[in-house]
């Protein structure tokens, strides 16, 4: 019986879930034009982190944001007759603020079908294309060359997660290419000048606009697949929508945007020419159920696998680590034990998303680059290994010196003692524990996406906003870590039951 | 004593605990084959005193010559305790089995990672000890499974698989009622009537006139009186 109240309390999590990211055209509190303008502010998204030439916060003065997109949402706002207020907001997550705190998303999203279909494109703003990069010193001189691998393997490629560049990549299942998704553009290319990664492609104004700053990069070969830049609303904001295509027409029309370009050194003219041009990109069809599923399905299995690898390798490791700290801090020698009183305090007092950032990006500058899956495992590992040493020296202090004594006077040795007669007894203690951490992990996992690992929730949330359909995603994601999770509890029930069975009355 | 070799040798020793003295200037002889008593009011010392014998405790002052080897006073050094414990025994008064741990693997653990044996040689040793104190038929058992009584009777067996010089008994029937302690008595009696070296601290004075023993009694730290049996327990 319980166990049918638990899935439909999972279920119902995973409604919860939906409700608490989705966008539900019915119950949202987007705003109309004319609410826009009561308010007087117009709300715009978007993501300041390594975010130039779009935006960015000014060098001189953080607290300000600079940006061709800023002056853009400036001048939009004025046409609309309210200021300008800007919204923070993960770059691939962004759509998902539409209709809860923001009017529109406005930072170098490209116009593609599926955005067409899931969300209202304005007229395009700005024309891009990707282009390649790699360091000065690689023997990439093409994007031909591409095709063929490369001397160390298949080419590391990354790119900005979400992105056209990503999307171009993945669908070109002709390339020798590994696609590796980062958060932000500027990941990429600091993992590209380290040498972890081979290629790196984005949209050709963000390589010019950063060209200074990593001068050991450069432009392989010419930009190719270009597209256009649009300005997201909400569905249910039809008004809003058209105002802003009309104050960008008036803005082409009358040279204001050419001037704005020119500004920031993009090229104005040929911009204003090709804005002009621009064709409209129908919206893509929605798809059924059954295509929706074929698409996903093997995907979301996939990076459920990875979910379920990077915590059965990380944990036991974790545990290791863990239990000889303990022991350690308990029996090893006094001059070890400030150090790893250290190392728990230091682990326990930095959350775990800093731990992996450091591992997988600060690393490779002093030589150390870590493939993403070893730094999250060794991330994972680190980080809770400080937790398993609290967890097992509580369970060794609970161990009777009773035990400890009759062990030493059979003539053991302090580590014989330890390994037959008190760990084994600590290892029964800490059980429950032990347990929890493990599902805690497994759940923690998701933190990983920071460094390119994508794992089930990240996968998830690459597929709903791709596909837009959050709801019937978010319920497969909660069923499949469900169905990860329960059988993991009730082997660790079982673990825990037979343990004490043994230790006690049989 | 009676002329044989000593296997214990308490050389004045004194130990104190936070200033106050626990044991003072302590001189003590083991026979070889020979059955001490120690006796006492509790917190008298008699207990710390037995776990300075074996190292569990360190003294202050003095030295202890047991079974071939000498503990002198402060820290003693780890591979000179393991040699020491190798050749003397101990048994507690809460038994102290290990619960994780089957009656047979509580017996042959010992013979398996102290002295190395085969698992086949420690076994048959196991079995023939517990057979020796009556729980052979408890070989597969659980140690919570037991009666107080029968947990301390593995233990015997559990000491006697490294085959020690001495075996040293901690109060081992206080916290048994009266039918388990006879149970107990009897094998450490039937151990005393083979010649096995043993020292006893303990209330039970039927016991030590059983194993026809040489009593010590300690009062405050000092010995006060030291002699046969007779002579000690004479009715007054």
């Amino acid at each position: 019986m319980s166990r049918w109240i638990r899935l439909f309390l999972l279920v119902l999590t995973g409604l919860t879930a939906c409700d608490f990211v989705g966008t539900w055209p019915q119950a949202s509190a987007a705003a109309d034009l004319e609410a826009v303008r009561d308010r007087g502010e117009l709300v715009w998204g978007a993501d300041q982190e390594g975010g130039g030439p779009h935006v960015f916060p000014d060098p001189d003065n953080p607290v300000m944001l600079r940006g061709f997109e800023v002056d853009l949402a400036a001048m939009l706002a004025e046409e609309l007759g309210v200021l300008a207020r800007f919204q923070q907001g993960q770059w691939d997550r962004l759509p998902l603020l539409l209709g809860r705190s923001t009017d529109c998303i406005l930072n170098g999203i490209e116009l593609t079908a599926q955005r067409n279909r899931d969300y209202r494109c304005s007229r395009p703003y700005y024309a891009y294309a990707l282009q390649l990069l790699a360091r000065r010193d690689s023997p990439l001189a093409a994007f031909e060359q591409l095709l063929t691998t490369a001397p160390r393997g298949r080419w590391q490629v990354g790119v900005l997660t979400g992105s056209a560049a990503e999307i171009f990549m993945r669908s070109r299942h002709d390339l020798a290419v590994d696609v590796i998704g980062y958060d932000g553009t500027i990941d990429s290319m600091e993992q590209l000048k380290t040498g972890v990664l081979d290629a790196a492609v984005m949209d050709d104004c963000i390589f010019t606009f950063y060209a200074d700053r990593f001068a050991e990069l450069r432009a392989v070969g010419r930009p190719f697949a270009g597209g256009f830049y649009t300005i997201l609303t909400a569905h249910n904001t039809p008004q809003l929508a058209v105002a802003i295509d009309a104050g960008l027409g008036r803005m082409i029309a009358d040279g204001r945007l050419q001037t704005l370009y020119d500004r920031w050194d993009m090229a104005g003219r040929q911009q204003i020419l090709m804005l002009r041009d621009a064709a409209e990109i129908p919206a893509s069809k929605p798809q059924s159920i059954w295509a929706l599923c074929r698409e996903t399905v093997p995907l979301l299995l996939e990076s459920a696998a990875m979910t379920l690898f990077l915590s059965c390798i990380s944990f036991p490791l974790a545990i290791l680590v863990g239990l000889s700290v303990a022991i350690g801090r308990l029996h090893g020698p006094v001059s070890l034990r400030p150090l790893l009183v250290g190392y728990v305090e230091l682990v326990r007092g930095t959350p775990l998303m800093l731990q992996l950032y450091a591992i997988f990006f600060l690393l490779p500058q002093i030589g150390l680059a870590l493939p993403a899956i070893v730094a999250a495992i060794l991330g994972l590992a680190l980080n809770y290994s400080a937790y398993e040493s609290e967890i097992y020296r509580a369970g060794l202090k609970a161990v009777s010196l009773g035990q400890f004594e009759a062990a030493l006077s059979l003539g053991m040795t302090k580590w014989q003692a330890l390994r037959y007669v008190l760990v084994p007894q600590a290892v029964r203690i800490v059980m429950p524990a032990v347990t929890n951490d493990f599902i805690a992990m497994f759940k923690d996992t998701s933190v990983c996406s920071v460094i390119t690992v994508i794992e089930l929730t990240k996968r998830y949330s690459v597929l709903a906003l791709s596909t837009g359909r959050i709801m019937e995603l978010a319920l497969a994601t909660a069923i499949l870590y469900g169905a990860m999770s329960w059988p993991l509890s009730l082997l660790s029930h079982w673990f825990e039951h037979r343990l004490a069975r043994s230790a006690s009355a049989r | 004593m009676n002329g044989s070799r000593a296997v214990i040798t308490v050389e004045a020793l004194s130990k104190s605990r936070t200033g106050v003295p626990v044991l003072a200037n302590i001189c003590l002889t083991v026979a070889e084959g020979s059955v001490t008593v120690v006796v006492g009011s509790s917190g008298s010392g008699k207990s710390t005193l037995l776990r300075c014998l074996n190292g569990l405790e360190t003294f202050d002052f003095g030295a202890v010559a047991i079974a071939g080897h000498r503990l002198s006073a402060g820290p003693h050094a780890p591979q000179l305790l393991e040699h020491v414990r190798r050749d003397v025994g101990m048994l507690f008064q809460q038994f102290n089995l290990f619960p994780h741990l089957s009656v047979i693997e509580n017996v042959v653990l010992a013979p398996r990672v102290v002295l190395r044996l085969t698992a086949e040689e420690s076994r048959a040793r196991g079995l023939a000890l517990l057979d020796r104190v009556g729980l052979r038929a408890f070989a597969e058992a659980r140690p919570a499974t037991l009666s107080g009584g029968q947990q301390q009777r593995v233990a015997i067996a559990r000491a006697l698989a490294i085959q020690p010089r001495v075996v040293l008994f901690d109060e081992p029937t206080s916290a048994l009622d009266p039918a388990m302690s006879a149970d107990v008595l009897d094998v450490i009696v039937d151990l005393a009537g083979s010649g096995q070296t043993m020292v006893v601290v303990t209330h039970d004075h039927d016991f030590a006139r059983k194993a026809a023993a040489w009593v010590v009694q300690i009062d405050a730290g000092k010995i006060v009186r030291q002699g046969l049996v007779d002579e000690i327990f004479q009715p007054t």
